[in-house]
């Protein structure tokens, strides 16, 4: 604890990323009580104020059919951190699974499961969601099972190798030699080796998840309106281009700036678990 | 075409008079939304007319400027209620130099109903005969009051070429030379094809001979280009590289391009834009429920929305289910507007509760506009107390989701024209009994009365008959609700100064047909 | 994806003849491989393509068909067989180079994806270069001057360029660079004053065998801000990786004493610390150019670049399985070759893995 605050201390730069995750959590989560207009999160029609550039009513302007854009952007935080949360919830204990089975068990198994895992690899992981997407109802719900579909790989491939190298270390060894079981040592002993290197990742993945499922709806394959949608909403503002720019900038701008608040704090992690990149 | 110019260059050349400016080649960009199809059996869409009025003649023209048609690829005509018999103009040649005869029209009618796809529904039950070389007759199976004004749909193509370049297939036919037509013109029109590719760009240049006199000022090439994004026709044509937007940029970008200075076109008068209603799907099979949605609708909202500069809007106020311009068509003292007490009324006497319902309002994901107009509906329909959904639907799945009653949403948008510009092509697909389950009749209507009047309608030989006959369907249409009727719609194009075109600025010269105002003949470049 | 090397390095008594053995060795270990994960990708997009709602005959036919127009497309396409039969036309077909007629272009799939594949690749390598010509010199530069100010900057700056999905450098690149700024043409590849015969596809190519310079620079006018912001991320990472492998290599003792010896920074970092360190971060450099093939769908919509990408979105919107199916698979090779093509980079680079006997992939 102590050397973590060192380390957050003088690397002032995952200090800056924990802040901005701290906030932007905040914000998503007291979205009702910060957002400027809270029910702008759906459908209002307000005519005449629709299209406006930012002002000091509206911080970012307002959209085609006249809601706040900055209250959007604060719920449109929400749908990212959760489907990041669902994602990573739900892929993680799977990949680790499915790796720490190959790399411990070995033989047949091992051959199967990491085949399997490289074929998941070898499409680009946009374009699996994409694939996935095009051919299911473009919903929340469906949009996280698309992007969990292209998550877990990657950490069966991770645990795998921590796992395959644990695998001849002295203390699994000596576990075997006193007849522990091969649950028993998966889970009580090769598992704990691997969890730095899982919270590192998750850390590192909440921002690329946020990237991938953003550029689904983007494409118009992930969340549905009236739901805001940070992805959407610059994909639709785009449209708009250079006259309207805020609807498209601001959202772009509020991407960046939670998956490098993310990749801050996961670099900060990095140092302060001593994970290897 | 080219030799002509590199030895009429030559020859100014030699006598060194300023000639460049003459000799500058005009070309004319526009753009639309992809797949350009280019048979003209299968054309539908407005990029499809577009090419088929330039690529293709047809016998008949609408009138410019108001109702009824001039002879064109057809000299004159006689008609006797079921039969039909055209004279061909003579000395008329395809593109290819093949001679125009009446074996070309007996083709075009048969390889259009062959492959059954586009608007061939038009030519249902239509029979035709070569009586010599210039003369053709049709026979109706049963009494069609429109019929000439559907000929607008029957692009004449050059049976010798097709025939020449049939491609695989079953049948005598083999595959109508589809293959063939997708590719390359085979018409008679004023442009031909010089290069085509469905979802990036079709060339097409002046037909130097073309049968009838091409002013000097039409443009020389014209390149139609397909799926340009909004922003990027925005700056194209702010930086004059861009000559004519599709009619479906949003409004908020055309309205920037008015203010930067391009001219705006327009066309009226054969379409409106309603808001569908399943008629067979709880709550709105009951009709005061739908009538309770009608009256909550705010009207004067959504042509705000679609509003673009002062005087010029995409649409205008509807008076009722028939455009106004058309037969039977109320007057403005019938504009529809919003009355939530009404609206309030009718939902009491609604069979269900307001509490129960769950609305699913359905929009067109290659129209973004349609999402604001879900979101306003949503807005609406929550002041009555009734909870929807939005649903965004790509074209394709719509069309497919509607074949079936318990599939379709509860409401569509749709932007519906009359395909020939006359009122029959655009009311009878949408609520005649004999044909549910269309893009264009998601209402699933079934209204025997209704049935009627649109029979009326097409068989009622005077115009007076037809006036009355559509006069009284709009009142029962509004009587019985099926739709909310949104807007009147007018198609408005931003444009560069570069160009000046007559059928799409100046009313005595409108086609009162949509996409016949791009024919490229009758345009000027400027410069 | 990594080498994992079983061997210590042996003496220098191997012969030329063992290293091409390896080398081969590698490339068909890596061919199989591919072979089986295209079969397990088809399979996958095959069956998920196959089991959703939506009769893709009606959606082809459009809203007038009739019944029987629909059965008969329905009989030709095999869409009532079981869908292993189904799956066994697929591979029979794909042998013959035939991927079936898309429903939405009414064109062979093979046809559009020759038409659409080239301006991909085009915009795909050159990101590429991008990404390899501007992302490792600012890692080696960040390394040599480690934890002083350039260093933090090129640190900050691309972890911020890793922090956004490609579109919303394309979106910001087009409006600073093309709309506040006109440097550069906003979409497209080629203005229309050129008429250029696609012979390779490739303009950059097509136009230099036209001999037509001005159109040439047009083509490379039109292709920058895409592809930099295609690439954008991609810099970020590489510039990353190199410079934490670089950092770790300046711990070496021959670097240790090369500074001992008072060579000049830079000929240290050019010659001692770079190509070691560069290795490692090979893989994952080739991992991140293949997966623009995937980000090239993002970008190519807002520059409305006329490639695979922007007919890919088209024809999932469409549901048209059989161009679903091509372009996934067209995709998915790209990948894998670029996943050959580095994984043998890597083994010519590295003498461990050109000498060790048995690289196991």
């Amino acid at each position: 604890m102590i050397r973590a605050f060192h380390i957050l201390k003088s690397n002032p730069l995952s200090l800056v990323g924990m802040i901005l995750v701290l906030t932007i959590t905040l914000c998503a989560v007291f979205a009702p009580l910060i957002a400027p207009f809270p029910d702008h999160n759906g459908a209002v029609v307000e005519f005449l104020n629709a299209n406006k550039a930012p002002s000091a009513q509206n911080w970012m302007g307002t959209d085609l059919v006249g809601r706040d854009i900055f209250s959007r952007i604060i719920y449109a935080y929400q749908i990212s951190l959760v489907l990041g949360v669902v994602v990573l919830a739900i892929s993680t204990p799977i990949g680790t699974v499915v790796g720490l089975i190959a790399g411990y068990k070995g033989g047949w198994i091992e051959t199967v499961l990491m085949r399997i895992t490289d074929v998941f690899l070898s499409v680009p992981p946009l374009v699996l969601a994409i694939a996935m997407m095009g051919v299911l109802e473009p919903t929340l719900t469906n949009a996280m099972l698309a992007v969990t579909a292209m998550w877990w790989p990657w950490y069966a491939r991770l645990v795998y190798n921590i796992a395959r190298s644990e695998r001849e270390e002295g203390y699994v060894l000596a576990a075997e030699v006193i007849g522990a079981s091969s649950n028993h040592i998966t889970f009580r002993e090769i598992l704990p080796n691997c969890l730095p290197a899982i919270i590192t990742k998750m850390t590192l993945d909440m921002g690329f998840v946020i990237i991938i499922a953003s550029s689904l709806s983007f494409l118009g394959l992930g969340v549905q309106p009236p739901t805001p949608d940070l992805g959407s909403m610059v994909a639709e503002g785009a449209r708009y281009l250079p006259d309207s720019w805020w609807l498209s900038v601001f959202p772009g701008l509020a991407i960046l700036l939670a998956v490098f608040g993310f990749n801050l704090l996961g670099d900060g992690l990095r140092e302060i678990l001593g994970v290897e990149e | 075409m080219k030799p002509n110019r590199l030895m009429i260059g030559a020859m100014l050349l030699a006598s060194t008079t300023l000639a460049s400016p003459v000799l500058a080649e005009t070309v004319l960009r526009i753009d639309e939304v992809a797949v350009g199809e280019l048979d003209p059996a299968k054309a539908s869409d407005y990029a499809d007319s577009i090419l088929m009025f330039n690529v293709y003649d047809t016998l008949v023209l609408p009138k410019q400027g108001g109702p009824g048609h001039d002879g064109h690829l057809a000299e004159s005509w006689t008609s006797d209620g079921s039969t039909y018999t055209f004279k061909l103009r003579d000395g008329v040649n395809f593109q290819s130099g093949n001679p125009l005869n009446a074996e070309d029209v007996v083709f075009s009618l048969e390889r259009m109903q062959g492959i059954g796809q586009g608007l061939s529904y038009l030519f249902g039950g239509v029979k035709a005969e070569a009586v010599d070389d210039k003369t053709v007759t049709f026979t109706l199976e049963s009494p069609y009051a429109p019929f000439v004004a559907s000929l607008v749909r029957l692009p004449i193509v050059d049976k010798k070429l097709v025939m020449e370049n049939l491609g695989d297939g079953e049948g005598e036919m083999k595959d109508w030379g589809q293959a063939f037509l997708s590719g390359n013109g085979a018409g008679t029109g004023a442009y031909t094809v010089k290069s085509h590719n469905p979802q990036e760009e079709t060339v097409m240049a002046k037909n130097s001979t073309y049968f009838m006199d091409i002013i000097e000022a039409a443009p020389d090439t014209v390149r139609l280009r397909y799926g340009l994004e909004a922003a990027t026709v925005r700056t194209l044509i702010a930086q004059g590289e861009h000559d004519i937007a599709s009619q479906w940029l949003p409004p908020e970008v055309v309205t920037a391009l008015a203010k930067d200075g391009a001219q705006l076109l327009t066309e009226t008068g054969t379409g409106a834009f309603y808001f569908k209603m399943n008629t067979t799907k709880a709550p709105l099979d009951d009709v005061n429920c739908r009538l309770a949605l009608s009256h909550a609708f705010d009207y004067n909202t959504a042509v705000q929305m679609i509003a673009i500069t002062d005087d010029v809007s995409a649409g205008s106020p509807a008076t009722g289910a028939i455009p106004v311009g058309m037969f039977g068509a109320n007057g403005t003292e019938m504009v529809q507007a919003q009355s939530l007490d009404k609206a309030k009324e009718y939902l009491a006497a609604c069979k269900y509760d307001a509490a129960d319902m769950n609305i699913e309002v359905s929009w067109i994901a290659e129209v973004p506009l349609e999402e604001r107009f879900a979101l306003l509906m949503q807005a609406n329909f929550q002041q009555l107390g009734i909870k929807s959904e939005i649903k965004k639907l790509p074209w394709a799945l719509f069309a497919e989701q509607v074949s079936k009653p318990e599939n379709t949403p509860h409401i569509s948008q749709l932007f519906v024209n009359a395909v020939t510009g006359d009122p029959d092509t655009l009311l009878y697909g949408m609520y005649h009994s004999s044909t549910p389950g269309t893009w264009q009749s998601p209402e699933y209507l079934n209204d025997a009365q209704v049935d009627e009047y649109l029979d009326a309608g097409r068989t009622a030989f005077d115009d007076a008959g037809r006036e009355e006959a559509y006069k009284k369907l709009n009142a029962r249409l509004m009587e019985i609700a099926p739709t909310i009727y949104g807007f009147d719609r007018q198609s408005v194009f931003a444009a560069s100064n570069r160009v000046k075109v007559p059928a799409l600025s100046d009313p005595s010269k409108a086609f009162g047909l949509d996409g016949m105002g791009f024919s490229f003949r009758l345009m000027e470049m400027v410069e | 994806m990594t080498v994992a090397i079983s061997r210590p390095p042996s003496p220098d008594n191997k012969p030329f003849g063992n290293f091409m053995s390896s080398i081969l060795r590698l490339l068909w270990q890596r061919l199989v491989i591919s072979v089986v994960v295209l079969i397990g990708v088809s399979m996958l997009i095959f069956v998920i393509a196959r089991i959703i709602p939506g009769d893709p005959a009606r959606i082809a036919l459009g809203p007038n068909a009739t019944a029987e127009q629909i059965s008969n497309l329905r009989a030709d396409l095999h869409l009532d067989e079981p869908i292993i039969t189904q799956y066994g036309f697929f591979v029979a077909d794909l042998f013959r180079g035939d991927l079936g007629i898309s429903l939405y272009t009414n064109r062979p799939v093979t046809l559009d994806i020759a038409q659409f594949l080239p301006a991909t690749l085009e915009l795909v390598l050159i990101a590429g270069i991008f990404m390899v010509m501007i992302g490792l010199p600012l890692g080696v530069l960040s390394a040599r001057f480690q934890n002083k100010w350039p260093d933090h900057l090129i640190r900050v700056i691309s972890l911020v360029t890793v922090s956004a999905p490609s579109f919303v450098w394309a979106v910001i690149f087009m409006l600073l660079f093309a709309f506040y700024l006109p440097l550069f043409p906003i979409a497209g590849r080629l203005s229309d004053l050129y008429e250029i015969d696609r012979i390779t596809g490739f303009l950059f190519i097509d136009t230099l065998i036209a001999g037509n310079f001005a159109a040439f620079g047009d083509a490379v006018r039109h292709i920058v801000l895409p592809a930099l912001a295609l690439a954008l991320s991609g810099i970020g990472q590489a510039a990353r990786l190199t410079r934490a492998n670089m950092v770790e290599t300046y711990k070496k003792p021959y670097i240790e004493m090369a500074q001992a010896y008072g060579f000049f920074p830079s000929r240290i970092a050019n010659h001692y610390a770079f190509k070691p360190s560069l290795i490692p971060s090979l893989t994952i450099i080739g991992l991140d150019f293949a997966a623009m093939f995937g980000n090239a769908f993002l970008v190519e919509a807002v520059f409305a670049w006329p490639g695979l990408s922007r007919y890919g979105v088209a024809v999932i919107l469409r549901k048209d399985l059989n161009a679903i199916m091509g372009t996934v698979l067209i995709i998915a090779l790209a990948f894998v070759v670029v996943n050959i093509i580095v994984d043998l980079i890597i083994a010519f680079l590295n003498p461990r893995i050109r000498y060790s006997e048995k690289a196991k992939p």
